[in-house]
Parts: structure tokens; C-alpha cells; sequence
């Protein structure tokens, strides 16, 4: 990992570079990289650029192989990835492209408690927090489904859990796809993601996820804070979460099943996890009703949590949620394939647009987007490492022509968790964090370590790209005050 | 004596494993894997599955590939961590073995793995047998 990259690089302008066509035979478009000189330094130094350069040999992809500000090496796509291709134009899908973990995303809901009223129950919270909210490798939650409701879960995503009572409906309204993406078919999920994903529904899972409960420590738009109702010094609540098992069962079978259709199309990719098909064929089509099944289960997953967590804070403040105003912003899915309209060369066409490890940042007016937020644009969350910044930003009209309305994920990883692991005292990093005010409560010492700020990029140089470029814009930052770990 | 090596990766986990010769390798690919997954709470080994496994591919690396898969999701179906490995057979296209794993229960469970990748996959003879390289998604 100490490589650094060799490929070439042109500078377009202080935010944008691009990898040639000509640099490998087989790329059909350039890549297109979102930095600044800083944080490409970085990039420079894992494989996170030859991968972009690999996804551009897939059949139909439109423009450019992008990359988002917090790319890092991933497998067969960088994470901070976005491919469009056309699917007039034997544009393929591939589940490589999604990644295992489908709809892994994020969720934001305020509360109207202001940090000084509540900064002597910060405890009591992260405490109860971890004990009401299954979290860690494998866990089950105290929501259990019957293999009949599971299969409703996979139709009808956050919608089924609204319909428990866990939930309003104006929760579905602040979801991306209003929490359930339409053409999901349960016939194309294997028996084995079924049995994998039961009893994980309402579990946080173990790795980068989390629920954090962060104050508003600065506004940069305030005509969109007034919009949201969010000021400063006010309390909010962060849920990183995807599709458990299930998600993992469904990329396994169908990235199995897709290198088979390599030969079958004649396509041709330099990496196996870019194993892909036509979105119009049989397989493609299968994955796309399969991976929609895995997105709505994600969706009610991060919808069973917030319920939880609405629960803690009824428990601990003793008043109904709705008194305390925690209210869902909105979630977006950060590792998701959609087939979405852009006009390209003039023309009005239907792109498969894969966001690995990227954020949809729809802008104002864009018709996928509800009522109240057509005027602001799509809210885009984005978090951040445990000890330092996550960012609230809306999506713009510049996205929907530059990046298939699509920005930046998150901090982005710098250290490996081997490295992490080495460099990093456990007990010196939570006294460091606690002298910040943040306390932290996880199921395993090691994912602390593991997950450690300095083992991340400063989300606050990513979001400075994306604000820049004009992809999605700032509203206000949020720094951690509890923090729960699987 | 750890019969493998973790491979540098700045978002997952990779390892580089050894085996004198292909049936030792795959039982030593995922003995490495759940030695990552999970450690022993109790040192007394119970025994309580063993599930038989038999597996197809195209070829060597794909096979492989699915053997480890096969066994990450028969161990989060089955809520067990499996830390015993008989091939019976192994050739390039074929696969036959029984994995043998205690209650998940029995063990600290530290890492969770989604799943082995084809991304930078390697497996090759060598001169003291066969090597492999393979990268988790963590």
C-alpha cells in the first residue's frame, strides 16, 4: 500500500483530474477525480485510482468513471465511486458496483433540545442507547418477523414497519424513494439471504456503523436552517446503517452468478468483482429486482432503529418523541444502483447510475423529491469519524449535469484497520475523546481502534471539495456527543 | 503458529495463506478466516454440527472464493463459528468437505466479514506447495 499510483493524471482545475482513456486499452471514458492537491496526495497512495480506471471498461458507461472526494481502495469499484451507463446502450449492472453491504446509508433526525439542557444526560443515553439497540457482528433484535412478513419487508421497505407503529408516515415522506424502491421482486431472492437476514431486522451491525447523538456546532446556509428548523447548539441524531445478511447474500449469489455472463456477452473488465451483465437481461434484470428487495430491507432496518431510538429518549426524558420533536430530515442510500433520467447530447435518457460508497444530492425542483424540500433541494448526509465533523449539505442543480446528481459519502478510510490497530492505544484515544466530550460505547474494544478519527480523511476537507465544485452545498456541521458502535 | 499473514488494505481486510498442498490450503484459508472473525471464550472444544459442503466453479480461484462464501453464510444462518476443516476433495472444479462448528455462543465474536472478494485474488504453486491471496469485504 506504500505504492503510489503511477497512472496519469491531468489537471482540469483546482478540484477536478482526470485519468485518460488512453491510459489502459479498454476504457471507453475517462475517469474524472473530485480533489483538492491535498487529499489527492492521499489518493495517490493505495489502488483506489487503477479502480477507476477499471470501471471505465464497463459496456454503456456515459461521460466519465467518477470519483468522489473521499474515494479509497475498495474491491472492483473504489468506494466514492459513481458509474452511469446507458441501458439503450447494453449498459450493464454490477453488483460489484453496490457492494455487498446494499443501501448501506444514513439517517438524520433533529430533536428541539438545545446541547446545554441535555449535556448532563449525554450518559444516560449513550447507556441506554446500547442496551435497547441490538448492535455488534451478527446481532438480532428484539423485532422479530415471520418468514411471510419478511417477504413484506422486501416490498414494502420502511412502509412495513410504519404499518407496526413504528413510524408516521411523514417518516416515509423524508426517506430517499420514500423508503420503498418500486420493481423489487422477492422471487429473485435466494432462500439463503431470506434465512440470513432473519431476525437481523432493527440491528445496527458491527464495522463503520453507528448511532451517534451529535450537537449543530456551525450553520453556513441560514435561510435552509430556518427551512429545517435546525439552529445552533441544537441536538440531532445520526444513524449509519444497510441490509444486514440479506444484502450480503444477494451481492455474493448474484456477483457468482454474473461472472458467468462475462463470456456470455463478450464483456470485458480487468478485475472479477466487476463482474456484470445488461441491465435489460435476464440476470441483470434478476439482480435489479433482488438488490431492490436488500435497499427496502435497509430502509425498514434504518426505520426499526430510529423507532428504537425514539424509545431510549421517551425512556430517559419520560415525554412522547414528537414533544421532544425528533423528527426525520431525511436518509439517503449510499451504496445503491438506480435507474434514473438525465439528458445526455440532448436527448432525455435512462441511466443505471451506481453509487458506491456516494450520495444522491438531487437539486431544487427535481420531481423525485417531496413537497417540502423541492424548494432547498435533496437534504445529503454525510458522516464523519467519531471524534471530528459530520455535515448536513443539499443537493444541486450542478450534480444532476456533473455527477449524475451524485456527491461524497463520508470521510473516506486513510489507515487500514491493521495499521489503526497497531498505531493506536485504545485507552489514550477514549481519555482524547472524552477531554472532546465524546463518549463512546461499542460491542467490540477493537472497532474503536479500528475506527479511530486518524484512521479517516477530515470529512471537513471532502465536504470542502463538493461545496466548491458546486455538487452539493453546505447547510450546517455537527460534531459527536455519544457515540454507539456495533 | 498463525498459518497465515494479513495483507495491507486501506478499507478491508486481506490475507496471504499457505498450504502444502491444495486440500491443506483451503482448510488453512478458513481456519485464517475465522480466526478473524472470532476468538474462544472457552478452551474446551464441543462440537456440536458438522455440515457437509460441496461446491462447483469454473475454476481453481472460483472455487475457492465460494468455499469461503459458502462458509460465512452457513455460519450466520446457523449461528455457528467453524473452527474444524476436512476436504475430501478438492480438484479444479470441484469441492467436497465437512466444516465443523460450535455455537456462535462459544466465542468473542470480533470482526464481522461480509464476504471473500474476487478483488486482487491470487492462487498459486509455489515451491514448498500452494499460496493464496484473498481480500474480505469487513
Amino acid at each position: 500500500m506504500s505504492d503510489i499510483w503511477q497512472g496519469p493524471l491531468e489537471k482540469i482545475d483546482d478540484y477536478r483530474w482526470r485519468i485518460p482513456k488512453s491510459y489502459k486499452p479498454g476504457m471507453r471514458v475517462p475517469g474524472i477525480i473530485y480533489a483538492d492537491e491535498k487529499l489527492l496526495k492521499d489518493i495517490r497512495h493505495d489502488k483506489a485510482l487503477e479502480q477507476v480506471a477499471n470501471v471505465a471498461f464497463l459496456p454503456g458507461i456515459v461521460n466519465a468513471s467518477l470519483a468522489m472526494p473521499d474515494i479509497h481502495w475498495g474491491y472492483g469499484f473504489s468506494i466514492g465511486g459513481v458509474a452511469a451507463t446507458d441501458i439503450e446502450q447494453g449498459g450493464v449492472i454490477s453488483p460489484g458496483g453496490v457492494g455487498f453491504d446494499i443501501n448501506c446509508g444514513v439517517r438524520m433526525l433533529k430533536t428541539n433540545f438545545q446541547y446545554e439542557e441535555i449535556k448532563d444526560r449525554i450518559k444516560d443515553l449513550v447507556y441506554t442507547l446500547f442496551s435497547d439497540v441490538p448492535a455488534g457482528v451478527g446481532s438480532k433484535g428484539d423485532i422479530r418477523v415471520s418468514a411471510r412478513e419478511e417477504k413484506e419487508i422486501l416490498f414494502k421497505g420502511s412502509k412495513w414497519a410504519v404499518d407496526k407503529g413504528y413510524g408516521t408516515e411523514e417518516d416515509l415522506e423524508c426517506t430517499e424513494e420514500y423508503g420503498a424502491i418500486q420493481g423489487a421482486d422477492p422471487s429473485c431472492v435466494s432462500d439463503r439471504a431470506y434465512e440470513r437476514g432473519k431476525a437481523q431486522s432493527g440491528t445496527l451491525g458491527s464495522g463503520n456503523h453507528f448511532l451517534e447523538i451529535q450537537v449543530i456546532d456551525q450553520l453556513y446556509d441560514r435561510d435552509i436552517c430556518d427551512e429545517f428548523e435546525l439552529t445552533l447548539g441544537q441536538v440531532t441524531i445520526m444513524i449509519h446503517s444497510g441490509s444486514r445478511g440479506l444484502g450480503y447474500q444477494v451481492c455474493d449469489d448474484y456477483t457468482k452468478s454474473m461472472i458467468h455472463c462475462l463470456q456470455k456477452y463478450n464483456i470485458n473488465v480487468p478485475d472479477r468483482q466487476l463482474a456484470c451483465a445488461p441491465v435489460n437481461s435476464p440476470e441483470g434484470k434478476n439482480y435489479l429486482g433482488a438488490m431492490k428487495c436488500a435497499a427496502n430491507y435497509a430502509w425498514a432496518n434504518r426505520q426499526c432503529l430510529m423507532h428504537l431510538t425514539r424509545k431510549v429518549f421517551e425512556k430517559v426524558f419520560g415525554m412522547p418523541w414528537e414533544k421532544m420533536g425528533m423528527y426525520l430530515i431525511y436518509d439517503v442510500a449510499h451504496n445503491i444502483a438506480k435507474l434514473e433520467k438525465y439528458i445526455i447530447d440532448d436527448k432525455e435518457k435512462t441511466l443505471c447510475v451506481h453509487r458506491k460508497g456516494a450520495t444522491r444530492a438531487f437539486g431544487p425542483g427535481h420531481p423525485a423529491l417531496p413537497p417540502r424540500y423541492k424548494k432547498t433541494g435533496q437534504p445529503v448526509i454525510i458522516p464523519g469519524d467519531m471524534g471530528r465533523n459530520s455535515y448536513l449539505l443539499v443537493g444541486t442543480q450542478k450534480a444532476i449535469e456533473e455527477t449524475f446528481g451524485s456527491t461524497c459519502h463520508g470521510a473516506g478510510r486513510l489507515k487500514s484497520r491493521t495499521a489503526a490497530t497497531k498505531s493506536i492505544n485504545l485507552d489514550a484515544l477514549l481519555k482524547e475523546l472524552e477531554s472532546k466530550g465524546i463518549m463512546v460505547k461499542a460491542s467490540g474494544r477493537g472497532t474503536i481502534v479500528e475506527e479511530a478519527p486518524e484512521a479517516y480523511k477530515d470529512v471537513n476537507e471532502v465536504v470542502n471539495v463538493v461545496h466548491n465544485v458546486g455538487i452539493s452545498k453546505r447547510v450546517c456541521r455537527m460534531r459527536p456527543l455519544g457515540v454507539i458502535k456495533g | 503458529m498463525k498459518t497465515y499473514e494479513l495483507i495491507e488494505h486501506t478499507a478491508d481486510i486481506g490475507i496471504r495463506v499457505k498450504g502444502s498442498d491444495l486440500k491443506e490450503l483451503f482448510r488453512n484459508a478458513a481456519a485464517a478466516m475465522f480466526d478473524i472473525i472470532a476468538e474462544k471464550k472457552e478452551p474446551e472444544i464441543k462440537k456440536q454440527a458438522e455440515i457437509k459442503i460441496k461446491q462447483k466453479a469454473d475454476n481453481l480461484e472460483e472455487l475457492f472464493v465460494n468455499w469461503l462464501n459458502e462458509l460465512l453464510s452457513l455460519s450466520a444462518t446457523k449461528e455457528l463459528i467453524f473452527s474444524g476443516f476436512q476436504i475430501n476433495k478438492v480438484d479444479k472444479n470441484t469441492l467436497q468437505a465437512v466444516a465443523m462448528g460450535e455455537d456462535i455462543k462459544n466465542y468473542k465474536v470480533n470482526t464481522e466479514i461480509k464476504a471473500a472478494t474476487y478483488h486482487e485474488l491470487k492462487l498459486e504453486k509455489s515451491s514448498g506447495g500452494w499460496q493464496a491471496e484473498v481480500i474480505f469485504d469487513v
